[in-house]
């Protein structure tokens, strides 16, 4: 077992070898269901005319909203100058260069010609489409972002500071972008209006606290945590409590909205998640996985124990991948149209993802957990010691 | 006049002649060579079923064809990051399929569930106006085979034209109003 290296540093701990051996697996599970897809095309996706967009747009929602995230907690320390943060800069900025990515490759695996929109958007660009400003606002981002990490790993805190800015700006524009995507839609009155796009900016900042905790318990899990980043853990474990609180506000306010007037559209959509097809994955997940559970750990803790902010952490990021699913989904489960043959008799459209969908989805988590592990073998992800 | 007046395409329906025999939908295919295969969500246009209305024995069964509405407020247009999907300055909504990156935002986007992604083209489709038949002078496909002339085409913009003289003479109304699309099928009611 000890012949085993990355970059010349030995994997030397069972644990190195579970997290490379469930990497590889993940990976292994994405490739065949890549192929499929290369062979079959969307025909190997259970996507169809009423319902385009499935499992693979929500999960490449849930990794960029991880990136933004990290993004936007990372910029406390270096951006906003709030000193006890920057300690987790570094890790944080390399796993949000890794998120953007894991999302781009997921995303490929659906859009139908990702290398043509990155001719087409560059000649025929249309200003009007949030697409067109997610896309190229998320390509700036990726390069400040990287930039930022170059620097930051040349330990220039002034260049780091200035990128990590641009970074920020960058981020929180293509994430509201990809808000606007759905928030511009007319035709789907339970996406429309503006409160996507501030959603968004608003669960992104919770899945960075709860990334931000779950790597460093990883991180430090077989030693002792230094003082300094214990102490900057707590106060992210009480800012994900606080994001946590006011992200329930904003769930609430949706769903009374959605249901109080019974507007067609957005009434039935919402209906969905309180008692329809998927309550199981909005109550179980969403709710109680996602947001409420955590929120009582975290509060019954004041956030000082770090072990149980990392299952709520967990319990958190569990819960969101399942927000993006409900999300993405069920703005399309209502038909435009009564008679279309693909409704049921509910009335409503169904979606269930393909074994491919979800192969390639897994296969998304495998290439975020390699290309961390590989991060963390060529780069030195702690704080340096200043 | 030298210049050519500008022309606006549109089409009028006259929902109660329709007898649901879905010729329009099987023209469409063979002009435009759609093979839908055994894929039931391929098609460019539609017949949907209002119910039967009133009692017995003085019953009433609906139809009401449909299609891409050729809006003047296109949102398909709107969304497309690529500029494929856009407006001739004659009114009609048309797709560059080289351009097409299949996002499908266009698809959500359209409150007429008007759009698909081809089996034969691999990229979004919808109805055309057929397009390609009214630079030659004809009809589209769909309105040439109705036998009950359920469907008029011509320009809005000509007085004389048989569109504008029907939407003068009877009440009329459009899908989805108040999605703003502003609709170029006109529904005689």
């Amino acid at each position: 077992m000890n012949t085993l290296t990355i970059n010349g540093k030995l994997i030397n701990s069972r644990g190195d070898l579970a997290w490379l051996l469930t990497t590889g697996v993940l990976c292994l599970i994405g490739l065949v269901g890549l192929a499929n897809y290369l062979i079959q095309g969307h025909d190997a996706y259970n996507i169809y005319r009423q319902v385009p967009w499935g499992i693979l747009i929500s999960t490449y929602i849930f990794f960029v909203v991880s990136s933004t995230g990290l993004c936007l907690v990372s910029s406390l320390g270096h951006v906003f100058g709030i000193k006890q943060f920057e300690v987790i800069g570094k890790r944080a900025i390399a796993m949000a260069i890794i998120t953007l990515l894991s999302g781009f490759a997921v995303i490929a695996a659906e859009i139908g010609y990702p290398f043509r929109m990155l001719i087409y958007n560059i000649l025929t660009p249309n200003l009007a489409a949030a697409i067109w400003w997610m896309g190229t606002l998320y390509g700036l981002y990726l390069v400040f972002i990287l930039l930022e990490f170059r620097f930051m790993i040349k330990v220039n805190h002034k260049w780091a500071g200035y990128l990590g800015l641009a970074g920020f700006i960058a981020g929180v524009a293509a994430h509201s972008n990809l808000g606007a995507v759905f928030g511009y839609l007319d035709a789907r009155p339970w996406w429309h209006g503006p409160f996507l796009p501030i959603y968004f900016i608003l669960s992104a900042a919770v899945t960075g606290c709860a990334i931000i905790l779950l790597l460093y318990a990883v991180r430090y899990a077989r030693e002792e945590m230094p003082v300094r980043i214990s102490e900057t853990l707590v106060s992210i474990s009480r800012l994900f409590a606080m994001l946590l609180g006011i992200l329930l506000f904003f769930e609430a306010w949706k769903v009374l909205t959605s249901v109080y007037g019974g507007a067609p559209g957005k009434y039935e959509a919402m209906m969905i998640l309180l008692s329809g097809p998927l309550s199981w994955s909005f109550w179980g997940f969403e709710i109680l996985l996602g947001m409420l559970l955590p929120f009582i750990l975290l509060l019954a803790t004041g956030g000082r124990n770090l072990k149980v902010a990392t299952w709520a952490a967990l319990s958190s990021m569990i819960g969101i991948f399942f927000m993006r699913y409900n999300l993405v989904v069920t703005g399309q489960l209502v038909p435009l149209r009564s008679d279309v043959d693909a409704v049921g008799a509910s009335g409503l459209l169904s979606y269930t993802p393909s074994l491919t969908e979800i192969a390639i989805v897994l296969g998304g988590m495998g290439l975020c957990l390699l290309l961390y592990i590989l991060a963390g073998r060529f780069f030195n992800l702690d704080a340096d010691n200043h | 006049m030298s210049q050519e007046r500008k022309k606006r395409w549109v089409m009028v329906v006259d929902p109660d002649k329709c007898i649901d025999c879905k010729a329009c939908d099987v023209a469409c295919k063979r002009e435009n060579k759609i093979d839908a295969g055994t894929d039931r969500q391929v098609y460019r246009n539609w017949i949907t079923s209002k119910g039967v209305e009133g009692t017995f024995p003085h019953l009433k069964q609906r139809f009401e064809p449909s299609q891409c509405q050729h809006c003047d407020n296109p949102p398909c247009v709107k969304v497309c990051p690529t500029s494929a999907s856009y407006q001739t300055p004659e009114g009609l909504v048309a797709i560059d399929y080289k351009r097409c990156i299949v996002c499908a935002t266009c698809i959500l986007a359209c409150p007429y569930d008007a759009r698909f992604k081809s089996p034969q083209t691999k990229v979004i489709d919808k109805c055309t106006f057929c397009a390609h038949r009214i630079a030659q002078g004809k009809l589209p496909a769909c309105v040439d085979t109705c036998p009950t002339k359920v469907r008029v085409f011509g320009d809005l913009n000509d007085p004389d034209s048989e569109v504008s003289r029907l939407l003068a003479r009877h009440h009329y109304y459009v899908l989805k109003p108040e999605k703003g699309t502003k609709p170029s099928l006109f529904y005689l009611s």
